[in-house]
């Protein structure tokens, strides 16, 4: 199956002498499209640093990125700005859209972003907005919908340009239960029917039903990989130390990007 | 999508009153501006108005409206008859008054109480009470020559050979209203707009005749004194001295004599004849002083009004850099308000130069409406104003040229901040 995205050995070292902290010990994971992946662990795990290195928000100290086939090495902002434009969807805890965009309007704008406007980026929100029900909202600003709808739209707007890869960071975390599962479905409808890799950073265990595998991380490290294919009885857990070897040209700057 | 209106149009109260705010600002910018421009058309109103090429005074005296040049009425025909000069003709003109309280509308009253309030603590008590009498511009012609009123607004000219006059509205005064003058009754026939001196007084038009008698003829009382202080010489040393005598007997004739006086010689060039050449002979044969109508102004506007000008441009000029600070405060603050948009714009992929642009669009947006407003109430208030307050739509694109820039410049601490602003903080929250 094609890989959405692939790290190896990814490294994130903050502060140097006493004060270096290790958040990502050397981080090996691959994603296929039309995967959802759940990435827990307690807090200080790491999880927010892996979501911003996938989302190309900081550089990693060390090791190797490859989105979509790209192999994404020192890049500029600006470089890390387009990929995110074209091939990264973010979906976050309070969905985050923009106040003073409707509904339709939020979805608009990852396009409006590449270039993509007029009728086609409307028949396209209109689209997505259909295809996660909330067509009847459309011309809503967001502090007129619900927790739950929030977040379908946000979903719609992480999908806009059909990305490679969505990052979703914990999105039913300010949902109850109902919505939150409702959500994790969607999110599950979407990697399959749309074939798009989704990473999801959750605390919430009973989201785990939904996903495919589980990633596990301790003190920056992977602790354990499991699969969860349901009916199939394929459970494979995986540790750090199984994690790929291969290094190639390693990132070796730690820069926050700033854009 | 232009993001910059789509915030606007949300939070459409706050940019409203925002907005509201900058163009108040604005306002007094542009009042500012207009009342510099009504003092520069003071200054030149009368001299333009006339229509004179060269304004002819009396040796080493500045032009009329700065010092009280004399010179023999006659000295015009003199300067008719020489080349080049299409007409000459002899003015009087000079400052004078009459007993008429001023009758201020209701808003000039309450304008006026406030400045009695606010400046009780400066000022001695009464220096500041409403004024008794009426100051005026008085100029004299003679209606066949140019230096009369350009332009009759209600009423007409000066027909009858004596005794009417043609008053600017700025006096207060009515159609047929008499006013007494040295002794005489003069009625208001014409009123004009807008004719004022270079200090705002208003200007009231006479015949030469009567502007000489108004403003030359001596006291009666003052007459006869002298006449009886030359006639008691007289009856004591004629038949001894007689060369003692006379020059008393004549200067008491010429004080009633030198009524045939002017002030000043408003000249009109022949057309296609340079205005330099004739100022130059007439001042080389007449040995008079000679000015070009455009220094004329100057010497009203930058003898008379200079200080005035520069304070107010000053003034106008701090006020410009204090709205520059507003605007750049205000969009600061909506800035502010932003950082977590700003974020999630950034995280996703947002154009750096886009978010930027957000940011400087919405001050110049704020800016321009601003000035738009601003001028419009400006407009709208100038005919409350007791001095002529004058700002033209020319000021208003100048001025949007202006705030343009100064909101740019502005806005670019928001700018700053916006670039500070880590898209992380919007994850793993």
């Amino acid at each position: 199956m094609e890989r959405a995205i692939e790290t190896k050995k990814l490294v994130m070292t903050y502060g140097t002498g006493r004060g270096k902290v290790e958040a990502l010990k050397g981080i090996d994971l691959s994603v296929n499209k039309g995967e959802l992946l759940a990435i827990m662990g307690p807090s200080g795990s790491g999880k927010t640093t892996l979501l911003m290195i996938l989302g190309l928000v900081t550089v990693p100290t060390e090791g190797q990125l490859i989105l979509d086939g790209d192999n994404i090495y020192n890049g500029s902002a600006r470089d890390f700005q387009k990929l995110r434009r074209e091939k990264i969807g973010f979906i976050f805890q309070f969905s985050n859209l923009i106040p003073f965009l409707t509904a339709e309007e939020n979805i608009v704008l990852p396009m409006d972003l590449v270039g993509t406007t007029g009728q086609k980026a409307h028949a396209r929100a209109a689209e997505l907005l259909d295809y996660l029900e909330v067509t009847g909202r459309a011309r809503e600003l967001p502090e007129r919908l619900s927790g739950g709808e929030k977040q379908r739209v946000a979903i719609a707007r992480a999908l806009a340009n059909s990305p490679a890869m969505i990052l979703a960071d914990e999105p039913t975390a300010s949902l109850d239960t109902d919505r939150g599962l409702s959500v994790m479905r969607l999110l599950r409808k979407v990697s399959t029917e749309k074939g798009t890799a989704i990473l999801v950073v959750t605390h919430d265990e009973r989201m785990i039903g939904e996903v495919d595998r589980v990633l596990q991380l301790v003190d920056g490290a992977v602790v354990s990989d499991e699969s969860q294919k349901k009916g199939q009885g394929e459970v494979s857990k995986v540790g750090p130390k199984a994690a790929t070897d291969i290094h190639e040209k390693p990132i070796e700057r730690a820069v926050p990007v700033r854009t | 999508m232009n993001l910059a209106l789509k915030d606007a149009r949300y939070h459409l109260f706050k940019f409203i009153s925002s907005t509201l705010g900058v163009s108040l600002l604005l306002m007094v910018v542009f009042t500012l501006g207009g009342i510099i421009r009504g003092v520069i058309l003071d200054s030149s109103t009368v001299v333009s108005a006339t229509g004179a090429d060269l304004w002819v005074v009396q040796k080493g005296w500045l032009g009329p409206f700065v010092e009280g040049s004399r010179m023999p009425e006659d000295y015009y025909r003199a300067i008719q008859s020489m080349r080049g000069v299409a007409e000459a003709s002899p003015l009087v003109m000079a400052w004078d008054h009459v007993e008429h309280p001023m009758r201020p509308a209701g808003l000039m009253l309450f304008m006026y109480r406030n400045a009695r309030i606010g400046t009780q603590t400066m000022v001695q008590p009464h220096w500041m009470d409403m004024a008794r009498e009426l100051r005026f511009l008085l100029i004299g012609y003679q209606p066949e020559h140019i230096g009369g009123p350009p332009m009759i607004v209600s009423g007409r000219e000066i027909e009858a050979s004596h005794h009417e006059l043609v008053a600017d509205l700025k006096t207060g005064l009515q159609l047929g209203e008499i006013i007494r003058l040295r002794g005489f009754d003069y009625t208001v026939v014409g009123l004009t707009r807008n004719m004022v001196g270079f200090n705002a007084d208003p200007v009231i038009y006479a015949r030469l005749e009567d502007a000489q008698h108004i403003l030359f003829e001596p006291d009666p009382d003052l007459l006869r004194n002298i006449r009886r202080r030359a006639g008691g010489q007289i009856g004591g040393s004629a038949l001894v001295a007689p060369s003692v005598v006379q020059p008393s007997v004549r200067g008491a004739s010429a004080v009633s004599e030198n009524l045939h006086m002017i002030n000043a010689i408003a000249v009109k060039v022949e057309p296609g004849v340079p205005i330099d050449e004739v100022a130059q002979d007439i001042g080389h044969w007449k040995h008079l002083e000679v000015y070009t109508a455009d220094r004329q102004v100057n010497m009203q506007l930058m003898g008379a009004n200079r200080l005035i000008l520069m304070q107010l441009s000053l003034f106008r000029l701090l006020l410009l850099i204090i709205a520059g600070v507003i605007i750049g405060l205000i969009t600061y603050t909506f800035t502010l308000d932003k950082i977590k948009d700003i974020a999630v714009l950034k995280l996703l992929g947002t154009q750096t130069s886009r978010i930027y642009s957000m940011i400087i669009q919405q001050a110049v947006l704020m800016g321009l409406l601003g000035t738009v407003l601003g001028a419009m109430l400006e407009f709208a208030s100038e005919p409350y104003f007791p001095r002529r307050v004058s700002a033209t739509l020319g000021d208003m694109g100048q001025m949007l040229v202006i705030i343009t820039v100064i909101s740019i410049l502005a806005s670019l601490v928001a700018v700053r901040r916006a670039m500070q602003v880590d898209p992380r903080i919007v994850l793993g929250t």
